[in-house]
């Protein structure tokens, strides 16, 4: 350990400080396990688990001493003595023998709380020092501020509460019941108990609660239960596991209709509800699910009037469900233009508000990498550098010290080097290269089709420091602009990549096929050694499928070979491409004989998990180069899914996609039937035939809209274990397949990881060798599961919301009034009774519009189709809108109609900013350039992701030129070395934007 | 509060021990001077007395005499004091009416009884105080006893608990321990032989566990039996001492 001294922190320290003894910087703590005991015993699970977690966290250094345990250390308690003093003092006792024990090399420092014990321990031995926490943060600490600001807001905030457990003012809210009786009344069924849902665009107003467990199977109740208004939310937190009462039936309200801001608490407007639901209210909570939460002090001049406490300070949280936040703190105005991390301490029924402490500032506003670490921390997401004692455990591959296959891998594996043409076909530019497919004749005439993924688990051993990151991480995370690794980058670009032309480690799966039929006759799995020969990028392939040779030019590895070689090459690669399309032609074709059709586009919207994000449904009919990889990595998942569940019928990982709620589709077949189409969504066959055949001529968009709806209205595939359902539930909904599992992308995925050490498993159990004890029983599984899933979902919303976040900057800085690019053609795709939502095809944006303003002043066009704001009332039916003004002018828009909005932003201090589409037009947009509308939008989104990227940095830039003018007008004279403006901008390019779309197949 | 957990993450139990650990063990023999044997032990702190006559003639009904070996009868009881609660225990109530039956199992398979046919050997055994395990050191107990009555037995019987917590299985459980409601095995071991004099367990168990369950519970056996043994060396030393050997 590279410490100077060791901390013991007193018990007290631990109960309090606990979050500050977390941070990283803060290493070789002992922890004493009478001050554990003391958490234990007088705190909850949460903090107890808390320090648990750190103890565990090989990282950090830190150790539990079990001082009571220890002969020398023990001390008896006193007669009369209390507990507090006896547990200071058998701590000093414990941290003068660990001094001695370290032959009082080490020095000690014990912090604690308690004055008197400084005084009387302080200088009793030498070498142990005894001081105040805050001593020992400024003295040893002077630089780790936000640990600084962190402790002033703990001790406040623990001022504070004392302070108002004093006071007993009114109650703002009914106390929450005892949790027996909770208990026994969800038994009984008088209480429901489910988790608490805020609608995002009315948090004051309404929330949903969402029935969990045993109490959804009995009730008669369908839907969600309304929780109706703050106080009926009884401080529940969006999240939180609540249970509720349900209201008498002439109490119940229904969900309103109308679109809405948020900022404005408009009560009034309860002019629109829809038919009335189940309406409840809040008597307790079973289960906080408390996390940090970003939030936004108010500016300076809403501090004022905020009164005589201005100490204590509302700050508003960046996601809109959460309640306003009470942080007492001295720092209001230094933070004012921080974005900052607080936690919710508690929440008396005597305050509106819950209270709360600051913990750390993330950035300032508006500022790029401010708001990417919002997104980050709301999201729950952390991705801190991996730790030395994690890279400590990486392989070595460096020009000086190669990294080379090793001869008892050799022995043990299958050797494909020389037999087999293997080979990869991805996107340009790919760096983490998982599969690769090779195809062959065998000698009996048959064919050999081979799926190679890369050998992740032999370089991430179980439960090694590696692993335990890994399975926190769960995936790779994309956002917009960058993306956080799941597995180091020695691993995901290097060794575990499979680059061309270097030998690497691959968990192969092969199937012998019939010559004639590709009926699949055999089928092979195990560890084999490979060299791709060839890293193809999808053009290429397609090219090389099409005929069209002059592509070779771009491939490298046909550069250094002379004339004769490279045709002959060239013939093998195009044989083997040729081939391997056939053989997905074949097995996708003998799939729609059985009856199971591919929701195509559909599919791999889910399975991009990038779904509601029409950017990728857009793109172009996809090459066929793409299909025949995504199917055979389809052929691989379902083959390896069937394996492991065949061995591990109870715990296995499998990915199951459950079919649809039919009343989902309820607005789908509306839309559809306003165009003229019929959906039938009886069958994931018939859904898919229908689709296929809604398709407009005039209009394409009508298609893509409507297959984002039915994608919309299935719910999201889920990794779960074999043990805990019946085989028939582990039906693959959107690939029509029995049984599906994740195999293929290891590298970016942990629940890959775990099906390879599965099927490893399963290989050495065929082979009747032992197994290793590895293998998770189907509770962790189980666990396991849901801890990916949620993280899923999280590196899903991170990345939309990131997006979000470019396209606001990148409409930010323009004028919609004079800049061209912000007006655009639309199409409306839901009708709201004072709005309309409308989808933006050729940035991809999705928004509401609405027809009355705050005014009450409805739009109108007048006959150039110009739109101007007349007083006169809406009317909404089943499929249009009608705007009627008082002059007699009537105005309709249909579904689907095309109109030209103008796009601007709404920017916002507390929250992100939003799009905000204004119709200015109801006739479609012509595009002037009609260049422009022909470029893919998918280009279109990497091209404006940099371009923000690039004006951030630009503007950085400019501020660094600023202070080292001088330096640089050496630079310029000399113009050699250094770097350049060029080459910086260069740089950032190159950095930047990776395609998320290349996730083929999966 | 945060509840008490039976092994923490360090792999202590809730009094220190490690998993596989022994409670400190003392004992003393000969204890008594009218007895014929007498013992007395204490695991930890639970307590126990035992005290041996015979062998002698069949008191009592002799219908009961066996024609080829000698009769064992034991008596178990407890004291009012002995548990946390003051609790009187009628003689012959249904608990130390098993404890006694499994005694006498125990040393029969212990004792070579057919040395004696016709004959009767009287084990009466006292917990003065319970803090789990009572059963295992009961027999330890009974066993120094028989030894200090100078009655030829196989081998010394050596008893202890094991439980399974957490994965993990713990050898002698305290009361603490016991009172948590996890499996819980009895094991009575004929150390040099290692047979099996008695094993009991009435708590449902995965089949896969019970191996380690066992394992853990024969080598605490395997401990008490060093134990024992130094005991009754030591006891002997203090005997030839006196007798002017």
């Amino acid at each position: 350990m590279d410490v100077t001294h060791y901390v013991i922190p007193d018990w007290k320290v631990v109960q309090d400080y606990l979050e500050i003894l977390e941070f990283p910087e803060l290493k070789g703590i002992i922890f004493m396990q009478t001050a554990c005991q003391a958490v234990q015993h007088q705190r909850g699970w949460r903090q107890y688990n808390k320090l648990r977690s750190l103890l565990k966290d090989a990282r950090r250094d830190c150790i539990l001493f079990a001082n009571e345990f220890q002969q020398h250390c023990y001390l008896l308690r006193e007669r009369g003595e209390s507990m507090e003093k006896w547990q200071t003092r058998s701590i000093y006792n414990a941290a003068v023998w660990y001094y001695h024990h370290c032959q009082d090399r080490m020095p000690i420092v014990m912090v604690t709380e308690d004055e008197e014990a400084i005084q009387q321990y302080g200088s009793e031995t030498e070498g142990v020092f005894v001081i105040s926490f805050k001593n020992y943060l400024d003295n040893f600490w002077p630089d780790l501020k936000a640990a600084h600001e962190l402790w002033d807001s703990i001790l406040q905030s623990r001022r504070e509460r004392e302070n108002e457990s004093q006071e007993s003012g009114g109650k703002e809210y009914p106390e929450h019941l005892p949790l027996e009786v909770l208990e026994a009344g969800i038994k009984s069924g008088r209480y429901i108990q489910g988790i608490l849902n805020v609608n995002k665009h009315r948090a004051q107003m309404e929330a949903f609660v969402r029935l969990q467990g045993a109490s959804s199977k009995d009730s008669d109740l369908v839907s969600d239960i309304l929780i109706h208004g703050m106080k009926a939310r009884n401080r529940s937190i969006h999240g939180d596991v609540v249970v509720v009462e349900l209201l008498p039936k002439d109490e119940w309200k229904g969900r309103t209709a109308a679109l809405c801001e948020n900022d404005n608490e408009d009560k009034a407007s309860g002019e629109s509800s829809s038919e009335p639901m189940p309406t409840g209210r809040v008597v307790g909570i079973l289960q906080k699910n408390w996390r940090d939460y970003v939030v936004t002090f108010p500016a300076k001049e809403e501090v004022q009037s905020q009164g005589k406490n201005a100490q204590k300070i509302l700050v508003t949280p960046w996601d809109y469900r959460i309640p306003k936040i009470r942080i007492s703190t001295q720092q209001a105005e230094a933070l004012q233009d921080f974005r900052v991390v607080v936690r919710i301490d508690s929440w008396e029924s005597t305050s509106v508000y819950p209270n709360g402490h600051f913990v750390r500032v993330l950035g300032r506003i508006r500022d790029l990498e401010g708001e990417i670490a919002t997104i980050l921390v709301e999201n729950s997401i952390s991705v801190v550098p991996f730790s030395e004692a994690q890279m400590c455990e990486m392989p070595v591959n460096t020009p000086e010290n190669p990294w080379k296959v090793s001869p008892e891998e050799e022995r043990e594996r299958k050797d494909l080097r020389r037999t087999h043409l293997v080979f990869s076909i991805d996107p340009k530019g790919c760096e983490d290269v998982d599969d690769t497919l090779s195809v062959r004749t065998l000698n009996n005439g048959n064919l050999e089709l081979g799926v190679h993924i890369a050998d992740v688990t032999h370089f991430v051993a179980p439960n090694s420091y590696i692993d335990i990151e890994a399975r926190t991480r769960a995936t790779t995370y994309y956002l917009a602009d960058r993306r956080y690794d799941m597995l180091p980058s020695i691993l995901s670009a290097d060794l575990c990549s499979l680059l061309g032309g270097v030998d690497r480690y691959a968990v192969s799966v092969m199937w012998e096929l019939d010559k004639i039929t590709y009926e699949i006759k055999k089928v092979w799995y195990g560890r084999t050694i490979i060299r791709s020969a060839y890293q193809l990028f999808y053009e290429a392939a397609q090219e090389l499928l099409d005929g069209n040779v002059s592509i070779i030019e771009d491939i490298p590895e046909f550069k250094d070979l002379d004339e004769k070689s490279r045709q002959a090459k060239l013939e093998e690669l195009v044989w083997a491409i040729g081939k391997l399309t056939d053989i997905a032609r074949h097995i996708r074709a003998k799939r729609d004989r059985c009856g199971a059709l591919e929701l195509e586009g559909v599919e791999i919207h889910v399975q991009l998990d990038e779904k509601k994000n029409i950017h990728d449904l857009i793109s172009k009919q996809p090459l066929e180069v793409h299909e025949m990889v995504a199917e055979c990595m389809i052929l691989a998942n379902h083959w390896v899914a069937k394996k492991i569940w065949e061995s591990f019928p109870h715990q296995a990982l499998l990915r199951q996609h459950p079919p649809p709620h039919q009343e989902f589709f309820l607005e789908l077949r509306e839309c559809a039937k306003a165009k003229g189409f019929s959906i039938d969504t009886r069958s994931n066959k018939t859904l898919a035939d229908s689709l296929g055949n809604a398709h407009d001529p005039s209009d394409p968009v009508v298609n893509r809209l409507l297959r984002s709806m039915a994608t919309q209205a299935m719910s999201n595939a889920l990794y779960v274990s074999t043990g805990s359902g019946a085989e028939a539930e582990f039906y693959h909904y959107g690939l029509a397949l029995d049984k599906y599992t994740h195999f293929t992308s290891p590298i970016r995925r942990y629940s890959d990881i775990v099906v390879h050490r599965l099927l490893m498993a399963a290989i050495s159990k065929d082979k009747k060798m032992e197994i290793e004890e590895n293998l998770f029983s189907n509770k962790d599984l189980e666990e396991l599961c849901r801890h990916i899933n949620n993280r899923n979902r999280a590196a899903q919303h991170s990345q939309k919301q990131s997006t979000e976040l470019f396209q606001c900057m990148y409409f930010k800085d323009r004028d919609p009034e004079t800049e061209e690019r912000c007006i655009s053609d639309g199409v409306i795709y839901s009708i709201r009774t004072n709005g309309v939502l409308v989808f933006i095809p050729r940035f991809g944006i999705k928004g509401a519009a609405y027809l009355k303003n705050k005014d009450g002043l409805v739009l109108s066009c007048g006959p150039d189709s110009r739109s101007e704001w007349k007083p006169g009332s809406l009317q909404r039916f089943q499929n249009k809108i009608t705007s009627a003004t008082t002059g007699g002018d009537s105005l309709t828009f249909h579904l689907f109609d095309h109109v030209t909005v103008r796009i601007s932003v709404q920017t916002s201090r507390c929250h992100s900013d939003t799009i905000r589409l204004e119709i200015i037009s109801n006739k479609p947009y012509m595009i002037p350039n009609t260049e422009l509308s022909h470029q893919s939008p998918l280009l279109l989104k990497s091209e404006l992701v940099k371009e923000v990227t690039k004006s951030v940095e630009e503007a950085q830039l400019a501020q660094d030129v600023k202070v080292n003018t001088i330096q640089e007008e050496y630079q310029e004279y000399c113009q050699t070395k250094g770097r350049s403006l060029y080459m910086l901008l260069e740089e950032i390019r190159d950095l930047a934007l990776l395609d998320v779309s290349n996730d083929h197949g999966t | 509060m945060a509840g008490l957990d039976l092994l923490s993450d360090q792999g202590y139990r809730v009094d220190g021990r490690r998993a596989g650990e022994l409670r400190k063990i003392q004992a003393r023999m000969g204890v008594f001077a009218q007895a014929d044997g007498s013992a007395y032990i204490e695991q930890g702190n639970t307590k126990a007395l035992a005290v041996v006559y015979g062998p002698h003639e069949i008191r009592g009904s002799r219908a009961r005499a066996l024609p080829d070996r000698a009769l064992v009868n034991c008596q178990y009881s407890s004291a009012t004091f002995s548990t946390g609660e003051r609790k009187r225990r009628p003689h012959g109530d249904r608990k130390s009416c098993e404890m006694g039956l499994q005694l006498r199992q125990t040393f029969e398979a212990a004792i070579l009884t057919q040395l004696h046919p016709r004959s009767q050997i009287d084990i009466y055994v006292q917990v003065l105080q319970a803090d789990g395990g009572t059963y295992a050191a009961c027999v330890n107990a009974a066993t120094l006893a028989v030894l200090d009555a100078g009655i030829p037995m196989r081998d010394f019987v050596c008893a202890c608990s094991a439980g399974f917590v957490d994965g993990t299985a713990l050898a002698d459980l305290s009361h603490v321990e016991e009172a948590a409601g996890g499996p819980q095995l009895a094991l009575a071991l004929l150390p040099a032989s290692g047979q099996i004099a008695l094993l009991e367990m009435d708590a449902r168990l995965h089949e896969d566990h019970l191996e380690r369950v066992l394992e853990a519970a024969a080598r605490a056996a395997r401990d008490v039996h060093t134990l024992l043994d130094h005991v009754v060396r030591q006891h002997v030393c203090e005997a030839s001492l006196l007798l002017g050997d």
